[in-house]
């Protein structure tokens, strides 16, 4: 048996109820935030993937053993803000460095951590920009993952590298600790690790404690008796500033299961959330989907009691409406409340959150004619009785609520000009929460972030009497003879046919021989049979010309071969760029038949 | 305690149902590029394996295995432990 499942088998997890007034983040710095809670008998709690609970963590012990390891730290005689790398499992450990950090005025840098067979090389390489890009110091990482570090530094200049016992041994220095104030970071997130050009946004201590304030007091409403439960990454924004720093900063409980352990249980989610009678969780759509098709496989009836889950939040991608709607029927029976689903939206960007939709209330979809919207930019409501008519082209997008307080939003056309209800254009964000710039990069930092603070988020969507509903991501936008075609419309097309499923295959376009954009999507493809293969290529071709009345060009591409970001976001950016090298485009493009 | 030529047979019927693109597993498959698994199914798989063998593979050892032979000599050396 695993040493993890048989260990400290007499340990009880934190208790929901706290022994202390609820504080709903209104604290400068997230050290004074850890203080607070450190004064009351909640905590951290870590589950193994057989549903054990392995170590717990109060915010107690959290703070004095993360102020002795600041301590040591502080022994290396650093400079004030150095950047301390830390590879972020799942661990006790991950939240030790990272309120050290805290506690000695250095700024950590959570990185992701490899669950990919076979993906040695890679994630060297990917930990050697990381790495490089943060002008790390220090790096720390698990230690079955410090070989993984030492490989990906061998050409960097980093004072000490080493896994939690190496720290651990280090002196403690007698100079009084300083913990990081207000104006300076809270840590530096990544956006895309996996990308040529990683993406370090900066956030200060007022930035986040301004987000997370909104967070609690707004989109959740925490209150006393509250219980967060999570299997989202520590280094993906909304697994360390949702479920990390939220809960911390709520003085909340919080029973975390690594991601892997949830890929591989989906349902260990479930009973988690069961057997800790958690009533937060959010998750992307996708880990909702998981949990439905894993239920449909095994439909052993293992029971579970879901009435406790008063949000589920959904976000960080292209939110879902129909793989949501699947999960709450397959667990109604269980005491799921579909009005659980809480639609937000945000981005690392921001610290995370910008916008909650109404709590209890469900997703709430938005139906609009796509074409009004790919011809003249609006999103003109449709209604629900022509659909189904084959004429009438429907888009469906979810709402994403209210910006929370603080943010000022505008939607703006290419001129720049604001837009109202129902238009569509690109959302611009400022406020208290947003990034300083992304760091040592002030040219991508000038092309997100104006003078006066308004970020450009990249996204585009538009207002329904002050909600904002996201539409997509408008760098991805394609533009054939002046009309804006989602990608998304593509994808989907693709996702309809029985051998595609959700995340397999990604649209974009490339200039085509007379500069005319051509669309293109490649899709993954498990199918072998060269017959088969052609009739998909064609299938796939005809829908998409019958459907969005444009020609296109369908590449398939062998499974998981599709680029992500480290947050394991499809990358279309990266996905065209990778097809371009794969492909002699010059001598393709003309020998396609492509004109409309 | 099993030997890696006992694991190896058990392992490759447990990888069948993923192989149907090669047919039958080798020890010099590779699990992601040849069986074409995709991140989903590398999960089941790890599943399937871990409950067959009662083991926890640990999470640092995935990024070196890269073929069935990979797999067997983790199981193998897992099982000592």
């Amino acid at each position: 048996m695993p040493s993890t499942n048989t260990q400290k088998t007499n340990i009880t997890a934190t208790p929901t109820q706290p022994a202390i007034n609820l504080r709903p983040g209104n604290f400068s710095t997230l050290s004074e935030a850890l203080d607070y809670a450190a004064c009351g008998n909640t905590g951290s709690n870590f589950y193994s993937g057989r549903g054990h609970l392995t170590h717990v963590l109060p915010y107690a012990e959290l703070q004095s053993q993360s102020k002795n390891l600041a301590k040591r730290l502080n022994g290396l005689g650093l400079q004030r803000g150095s950047r301390i790398a830390l590879v972020a499992d799942t661990t006790p450990d991950f939240l030790r460095f990272f309120f050290a950090c805290q506690y000695a005025g250095l700024i950590p840098v959570p990185l992701p951590i490899s669950i990919h067979l076979g993906g040695h090389e890679v994630y060297v390489k990917q930990l050697a920009r990381l790495l490089e890009s943060c002008q790390a110091s220090i790096a720390m990482a698990p230690e079955g993952f410090v070989p993984f570090l030492e490989e990906a530094a061998t050409e960097l200049n980093l004072q000490l590298i080493g896994g939690p016992e190496t720290f651990a041994s280090l002196e403690e220095s007698q100079i009084p600790l300083q913990p990081l104030e207000s104006h300076e970071l809270a840590y530096i997130q990544y956006t895309s690790g996996s990308t040529r050009w990683p993406r370090g946004v900066e956030v200060t201590q007022s930035a986040v404690m301004t987000n997370l304030a909104g967070i609690i007091q707004h989109g959740l409403k925490v209150q006393t008796g509250d219980r967060c439960v999570s299997w989202l990454p520590f280094y993906h924004d909304m697994g360390l500033v949702g479920f990390v720093l939220g809960p911390m900063a709520s003085q909340l409980s919080v029973d975390y299961l690594s991601t892997r352990d949830f890929a591989m249980r989906p349902r260990q989610w479930l009973k988690l959330m069961t057997n800790s009678k958690a009533t937060i969780s959010f998750s992307p759509s996708f880990g909702y989907e998981l949990c439905v098709r894993r239920l449909r496989e095994d439909s052993s009836s293992e029971s579970y009691d879901l009435s406790a889950w008063r949000i589920a939040g959904v976000g960080a991608e292209t939110i879902r409406a129909d793989s949501l709607g699947r999960f709450a029927k397959a667990l109604e029976p269980s005491g799921f409340n579909q009005q659980a689903f809480l639609a937000c939206y945000g981005m690392a960007e921001c610290s995370l959150a910008i916008s909650f939709a109404p709590l209890h209330s469900g997703i709430s979809v938005d139906l609009v004619d796509a074409d009004e919207l790919s011809n003249n930019r609006l999103a003109s409501p449709i209604s629900s009785s022509v659909i189904g008519d084959e004429e009438a082209r429907v888009s469906k997008f979810v709402n994403c609520g209210v910006p929370l307080p603080g943010y000022e939003v505008e939607i703006r056309d290419d001129m720049g000009i604001a837009l109202s209800d129902r238009e569509s254009g690109t959302i611009y964000v400022r406020g208290a929460s947003t990034m300083t710039g992304y760091f040592n990069d002030p040219v991508l930092t000038q092309e997100a972030l104006s003078e006066d603070g308004w970020l450009n988020t990249g996204d585009i969507g538009y207002w329904i009497d002050g909600s904002l509903v996201i539409i997509g991501r408008s760098k991805d936008m394609i533009i054939i003879n002046g009309r804006n075609i989602w990608p998304q419309d593509l994808e989907y097309v693709a996702e309809q046919q029985p051998e595609v499923r959700p995340g397999d295959s990604s649209a974009f376009s490339v200039s085509g021989p007379d500069g005319d954009e051509v669309a293109i999507m490649v899709v993954q493809c498990r199918e072998t049979n060269s017959e088969k293969r052609d009739d998909l290529i064609h299938r796939l071709g005809s829908r998409i010309q019958k459907e969005l009345s444009i020609p296109s060009y369908i590449e398939l591409i062998p499974p998981r071969t599709l680029p992500r970001t480290s947050s394991g976001k499809l990358s279309r950016s990266r996905a065209k760029s990778d097809f371009l090298k794969r492909v002699e485009w010059e001598t393709l493009a003309p020998a396609l038949s492509l004109s409309a | 305690m099993m030997t890696y030529a006992e694991i190896l047979p058990q392992l490759v019927e447990t990888l069948k149902p993923y192989a149907k693109k090669v047919g039958h597993p080798k020890e010099t498959t590779d699990l992601v590029s040849e069986l074409g698994l995709d991140s989903l199914q590398v999960m089941q798989v790890l599943l399937k394996i871990e409950d067959q063998f009662d083991i926890s593979i640990p999470l640092n050892n995935l990024p070196n295995i890269r073929t069935v032979k990979d797999l067997g000599q983790e199981i193998e050396q897992l099982l000592k432990a």
